[in-house]
């Protein structure tokens, strides 16, 4: 309770002096539309944005798990042979500091105007990049007492990899699925503003926009902020279930 | 038949590079079967890495190492030894009971004889309430003690340790050196301990060797005879002879420069 309170209190304070600033301050809906309108909207619109919310989660999902997957298994891969592990390290830093999301146009040519692969695809890129290297480095990270006790338990190495090497890259694995889990709904929603299915939360704000519907755009955006946070809470509670010798989270 | 023998060992590390340095110059050493040997020094003496070449974690230089009369590498793929470093080293994702049970399960243990083993063992070093912990929630000198309970589990003929008591409190390492002797007539397990410690080294040992750094080699085989192992002895005139021969031992190397 003590933990929860303090940021709860800061929230609701937040959002009064956000209502205070708008109407005290006569500053126009098209700027920044008071949290009353926003939550007005969100009643009214919960239907379509439950839907597009649906539609957006889903399109992360996939990309989340089929991106961490490969990742996960590149990263093995990358640590049993050495000389994979030093060429793509480098490679995959370079990349991943490239803007990956520019590439959804791109994809949207290549694929039909109702699929929802390329969404799906540009999660799946972006999620790789952090679980790939979080893993790797947790792969090749190997406390040196507990190589020499195997060693001197004379296992071997599927043993060693086992019940050494791949527990112990656990928490690696998680930092990079916790960074993975909130880019994959960032980049399900803004993949969808370079057109392609009009079905999920980045299409309805832009087209909300378009219509200045500010509010209703707004209220959009708490939706692809509440995914983003279940994505987060659930990834966190898969850490706990996974890793229950760790007593803190972060 | 000897536990250990050392003949002519010698370890150089980075040979033949500007930082080469001779860990060890031709080291002669046998445990015998039951014997306990303290290996005492200043840093850097090469007392670990004599140890570490009695487990086979590194190769000498030059000269032999034998094992429950086999080499060395033969001796640790047989797992004929049982060894606890100065860190604990335990495996933060298994419990208490499970890292104790991790060499048992190594060797192809069944589930509940190594679960009753593991139990007993923690046992002996007090820990039985915390089976079910996580070395996390552990202090260090019950995490250590967790570390000697895994080395012992096996019930070795060889017991190899490197300072194992260091981190633990006085009375915790009283206590631990008792249990260790217990365990070592009771099972006739062999034992070489490297320490620190003149006071621990005399107490727990058939023999004191003493040895010096640069290059290590051993300087003064002491050998100790207590009438008993109790906390008498650790009153007695006899015993506080034995310190002083030790320490006279130590100092009697001149510093070498």
């Amino acid at each position: 309770m003590r933990r929860v309170l303090p940021p709860v209190i800061v929230g609701i304070a937040a959002i009064v002096a956000w209502q205070l600033t708008v109407t005290l301050g006569r500053i126009a809906p098209f700027i920044l539309p008071a949290p009353s309108e926003i939550w007005e909207q969100l009643v009214e619109q919960r239907q379509n944005v439950w839907e597009a919310a649906l539609a957006s989660g889903a399109n992360a999902l996939i990309g989340l798990i089929a991106g961490s997957i490969v990742a996960v298994l590149a990263a093995m891969v990358a640590s049993r042979f050495r000389p994979v592990a030093e060429i793509s390290i480098p490679f995959a830093a370079v990349v991943s500091a490239l803007p990956i999301i520019a590439l959804a146009p791109i994809l949207n040519n290549m694929f039909e105007t109702t699929s929802s692969i390329p969404r799906r695809l540009v999660a799946a890129i972006i999620v790789f990049f952090p679980v790939f290297l979080n893993t790797l480095r947790g792969l090749r990270e190997v406390n040196p007492i507990h190589q020499e006790l195997m060693h001197t338990y004379a296992a071997g190495g599927w043993t060693f990899a086992t019940k050494v090497r791949l527990p112990g890259a656990l928490p690696y694995v998680f930092t990079g699925l916790r960074q993975a889990s909130s880019l994959a709904v960032i980049a399900a929603v803004v993949a969808e503003y370079f057109g392609g299915l009009q079905n999920g939360l980045g299409s309805r704000i832009t087209s909300a926009a378009a219509f200045t519907a500010y509010p209703r755009a707004w209220a959009y955006v708490v939706g692809a902020c509440l995914l983003g946070l279940v994505f987060y809470l659930t990834t966190l509670l898969l850490e706990r279930l996974a890793m229950p010798w760790r007593s803190r989270l972060i | 038949m000897t536990a250990v023998v050392l003949d002519k060992v010698t370890k150089v590390f980075n040979r033949g590079r500007a930082d080469e340095v001779t860990a060890l110059a031709e080291v002669d050493l046998t445990v015998g079967d039951g014997e306990f040997v303290s290996l005492i020094g200043p840093s850097g003496c090469g007392k670990s890495t004599l140890l570490r070449l009695i487990a086979d974690l590194i190769e000498p230089t030059t000269g032999t190492v034998r094992v429950a009369g086999k080499e060395a590498g033969r001796a640790r793929r047989d797992q004929d030894y049982g060894i606890a470093f100065q860190q604990a080293g335990l495996f933060e994702w298994r419990t208490v009971r499970r890292n104790v049970e991790l060499p048992l399960e190594l060797r192809g243990m069944g589930k509940g004889e190594r679960k009753a083993r593991a139990e007993e063992m923690l046992a002996l070093v007090g820990l039985a309430e915390f089976a079910g912990h996580y070395p996390a929630q552990l202090s260090g000198g019950m995490q250590q003690r967790v570390a000697i309970a895994r080395a012992l589990a096996v019930q070795p003929p060889l017991l190899l340790m490197d300072e194992p008591f260091g981190a633990l409190d006085e009375m915790t390492r009283e206590r631990l050196q008792g249990e260790l002797l217990g365990i070592c007539a009771q099972t006739g397990t062999s034992t070489v301990f490297v320490t620190h410690s003149i006071s621990e080294a005399v107490f727990l040992s058939n023999r004191v060797v003493v040895m010096s750094a640069r290059p290590g080699r051993i300087t003064a085989a002491i050998p100790v005879d207590l009438p008993a192992r109790d906390e008498a002895a650790r009153q007695s005139e006899r015993y506080f002879e034995h310190v002083t021969a030790v320490r006279q031992a130590l100092r009697g190397v001149p510093a070498t420069t």
